[in-house]
């Protein structure tokens, strides 16, 4: 079997294939640089958190929710859980923080109702909204770049841009693949602590000494396997060498600086729009 | 594949010279005591174009010898090393595990602890990357190494959704892609079930086939190896060379002393010695059931087998029954499962199961990964609780409903026995852990002290009392955890793949236990996928696929089954094949050591 034949099923040039996949373009986020998608909005991060009015991130946050929706690629279902899950957390923040702002600075706003002997203030509604607004736009800039980008993208991106060591980026990718591991033998160890009887009744103080007892049993397990796993990768070469081959790249392109820019430029627009309409 | 130069120009593709090492076993001070060693001054070599099989009880240092070969032992795992290993004629001890990736590629026993990566084709083309090829080239490699283990249509899924086998020949494929010449596998098909062990053997038989590469195998499974293996290595307990030579010579010609070490000999070998035994005329020794097949069918005449147990002995083990219950009817079955239906996310697990295992029955589940057969027996013994909607169907064990019934009551009525003993163990200390489930059932302090006593003095844990129980070795881990289970004197002992990852002693030494207990009148449930352990102890068997019952009855009926075993991706146990082809019906039936004609070889018959 010849390389070029082989090459040719996989990939067509020859030259490193491109992180991710690419079907819909430059329309589809998945595309992007992933440090341009998680890194990219950090700016505008920084100057929501400075900001105190409710429009200017609520601008951002439906900005974000746009972006996800256009060019996210994401599943239905999951950006109807987004955008629910974004409603709600905003209501709850309204009422919680409203309910604790300090009522000495909200005195000369509308009392609107006392709820079980707490006074509920239109002034401190309107705090507790601005917070919440805020956190909701923060999370939604996270979620650019976390919903559209897999953990060994990303990985590939540090190592190849940021120049992060590959045996650290490769590592941690290891580690992920532990979670569902672990979560089964947890299953596993409270059915069989359960069977025999450990602490049962209910209460905080039995469940923490319950859980207690599954720290030992979990551990050991977790680190024999930790153990196996690097015996095995130092076996195929993991370490041999300072830099090893990126079969798959992560470039960064033209359209990456472009969407980067967009970044910086759709915050500062959101904010020039929020002043408009104040 | 022989190079045109002399044999003393090409070195070895592995060179072990007097190898002795010591571990490092950590001290609570941060240092470190040695253990002893294992292996002691053992010789190895493997030439290309050859399979080398390395045997001994456990405990010898076969994994350490193979750890060696690319020197994780003792750059990784900390040792002392005497000796000298050469791989290629490169000195390992002057090199690093990762850089000798090109010359010695590794496959371990747990296919799960060696995916690194989120894909298939990822997960091939890991080593050479590290090895900095081009991207071409970590192609081409990726391709012929999927294509050779068949793995090639499935390179865009995650390792996680491949069967056991499936994972393992990945692990394979990833060897094969360092271009490595020398293979180590170490107990690569310990932890797969009977069609997973073939699908890696098919692939190895394709290796060794090809020439070229030299394979060094670790493995307990004889009946699969023997027919790779050129050359055998044994050791003993001390870790020396207890004998070596052709793969024929060793297991045929020095069988008695291979079973007086504890290794496990191929079935159709074990068959042969006993036959030989009762006097009948075997000249030499069979290695495969192919080969027994020919033996019996030369034999001039064939004594009748012992007849084998009527089945189900139930009737001969029902004690504590009330004298009014052994009447005209038949007594209430211990164990009813009707109609269940156990969900676990979106897979159904177990399907619409209906079961009665009557009191005294031996009862062995059995089916390949993924079959529902844990599922079922977790349900059973309440160790498993599902959500009322994810469960249809009622359970009822010595009339609990395990899902409902305080743990207390439930100990009394049946004991599970994990497949990984450190899950159960809830305290620190090995008399505690044993008086544990007592105390919970609030029995008063002078019983338990005595049940405790007795239970440590059955199972030879009495010096190990006021030991934590996860220092304790794999063996006794095992026995401790069938202690807590019958401490308590449950009427059924439930036993999840017990022999799993275990040498031919330990799992003789659990079976042994299990007999006994039955014989006394427990009722076991076994979840296995080791035929030959199922056919030799079972009174029933129940083979389950994709959760569903496939067929119930006793093994010798149910084994003999090639339809249903292989629709429950399993394999027929390696005696049932060579007895299947004789034209004697009696002698059609034998799957089991203990039906043929013979009283004795105790110490070799598993």
């Amino acid at each position: 079997m010849t390389t070029a034949a082989v090459v040719d099923t996989v990939a067509p040039t020859g030259e490193p294939a491109t992180a991710g996949p690419r079907p819909g373009g430059l329309g589809d986020l998945r595309t992007y640089n992933p440090l341009v998608k998680i890194l990219g909005p950090v700016p505008v991060m920084v100057f929501l958190v400075t900001t105190r009015d409710v429009l200017t991130p609520a601008l951002v946050a439906l900005a974000a929710i746009a972006v996800l929706a256009v060019m996210g690629r994401l599943r239905p279902r999951v950006l109807v859980a987004v955008a629910l899950g974004a409603l709600a957390l905003c209501l709850v923040m309204t009422f919680s923080f409203g309910l604790l702002t300090d009522p000495a600075t909200v005195q000369d706003t509308t009392l609107l109702a006392t709820v079980g002997g707490f006074d509920v203030w239109s002034g401190a509604l309107a705090t507790g909204l601005a917070t919440a607004v805020r956190t909701v736009a923060l999370l939604m800039l996270v979620l650019l770049g976390g919903l559209t980008t897999s953990g060994a993208d990303f990985v590939r991106a540090l190592t190849q841009q940021a120049r992060l060591p590959y045996r650290i980026g490769y590592a941690a990718l290891a580690a992920l693949r532990f979670v569902p591991r672990f979560s089964h033998e947890l299953e596993v160890i409270r059915g069989a602590h359960r069977v025999r009887g450990v602490a049962p009744g209910r209460g905080p103080f039995a469940a923490v000494r319950r859980q207690a007892g599954y720290v030992v049993p979990l551990l050991a397990g977790g680190i024999r396997h930790a153990e196996r796993v690097s015996l095995a990768m130092d076996a195929r070469g993991f370490g041999a060498h300072p830099r090893r081959t990126d079969r798959v790249t992560a470039p960064f392109r033209v359209c990456d600086v472009v969407l980067l820019v967009s970044f910086w430029a759709g915050g500062a627009g959101c904010a020039v729009l929020a002043a408009l309409l104040r | 594949m022989r190079f045109a130069y002399p044999d003393s120009v090409t070195p070895p593709l592995l060179d072990v010279r007097s190898l002795r090492v010591r571990h490092h076993l950590p001290l609570d001070d941060g240092g470190h005591r040695l253990g002893a060693p294992a292996p002691d001054g053992v010789d190895v070599v493997v030439e290309p174009g050859e399979v080398v099989l390395l045997l001994g009880p456990s405990g010898c240092g076969k994994s350490t010898l193979a750890l060696a070969a690319n020197g994780l032992v003792p750059q990784v795992v900390g040792a002392d090393v005497g000796g000298s290993v050469h791989v290629g004629g490169q000195d390992v001890a002057r090199s690093r595990p990762p850089l000798l990736t090109a010359d010695v590629a590794m496959v371990f026993q747990d296919p799960d602890a060696q995916v690194v990566t989120g894909s298939v084709l990822d997960e091939v083309c890991f080593a050479p990357e590290n090895l900095c090829l081009p991207v071409a080239d970590v192609l081409a490699r990726a391709e012929t190494a999927l294509r050779q283990v068949g793995l090639w249509e499935r390179r865009e899924d995650d390792p996680a959704v491949l069967s056991g086998g499936g994972r393992q020949r990945l692990a394979l494929a990833c060897a094969l892609a360092t271009d490595a010449r020398l293979l180590v596998l170490d107990e690569p098909t310990a932890n797969l079930d009977p069609a997973g062990v073939e699908e890696v053997y098919a692939v190895l038989r394709s290796v060794a086939a090809a020439g070229g590469r030299g394979v060094l195998l670790v493995e307990h499974d004889l009946d699969a190896a023997v027919e790779i293996a050129d050359r055998v290595v044994v050791l003993d307990d001390a870790g020396h060379v207890a004998t070596t030579g052709p793969v024929r010579e060793v297991l045929a010609g020095r069988a008695e002393l291979l079973a007086e070490l504890g290794v496990w000999l191929p079935t159709a070998t074990l068959a042969a010695l006993r036959l030989r035994a009762a006097g009948v005329a075997v000249d030499r020794l069979p290695l495969t059931p192919a080969e027994l097949a020919t033996v019996l069918a030369g034999a001039p005449s064939l004594p009748a087998p012992s007849p084998p147990e009527p089945h189900p002995p139930a009737v001969l083990h029902r004690p504590q029954l009330p004298p009014s219950a052994a009447g005209d009817r038949p007594a209430p079955p211990v164990i009813t499962v009707e109609h269940l239906t156990v969900r676990r996310g979106a897979t159904t697990a177990v399907d619409d199961v209906s079961l009665a295992v009557d009191r005294g029955d031996f009862l062995a589940l059995v089916g390949g990964n993924g079959a529902g057969k844990t599922t079922l027996a977790q349900v059973v013994a309440g160790v498993l609780r599902p959500r009322r909607r994810a469960v249809t169907g009622t359970v009822r064990v010595a009339g609990l409903d395990p899902r409902r019934a305080d743990p207390a009551d439930l100990t009394t009525a049946v004991g599970f026995v994990f497949q990984n003993p450190e899950h159960q163990f809830v305290t620190g200390r090995v008399d505690d852990e044993l008086a544990h489930g007592l105390r919970v059932r609030g029995v008063p302090d002078a019983e338990v002290a005595a049940r405790v006593d007795d239970v440590l003095e059955r199972f030879g844990l009495a010096d190990l009392r006021d030991r934590h129980p996860f220092w304790l070795s794999g063996g006794q881990k095992r026995r401790l955890s069938v202690g807590t289970a019958i401490v308590c004197r449950p009427e059924v002992l439930v036993l999840d793949e017990p022999t799993y990852g275990q040498d031919r002693e330990r799992a003789v030494e659990l079976l042994d236990l299990l007999t006994t207990l039955h014989d006394g009148g427990t009722t076991v449930v076994v979840v296995s996928h080791d035929m030959q352990l199922v056919a030799e102890h079972a009174t029933r068997v129940v083979a389950l696929a994709d959760g569903r019952v496939l067929a119930d009855g006793p093994p010798a009926v149910v084994l003999g089954d090639d339809r249903v075993l292989a629709a429950a991706g399993l394999r027929t146990p390696p005696l049932a094949r060579a007895t299947r082809a004789l034209p004697d019906p009696a002698w059609r039936a034998v799957t089991r050591l203990a039906d043929l004609p013979a009283p004795g070889l105790a110490t070799v018959g598993a």
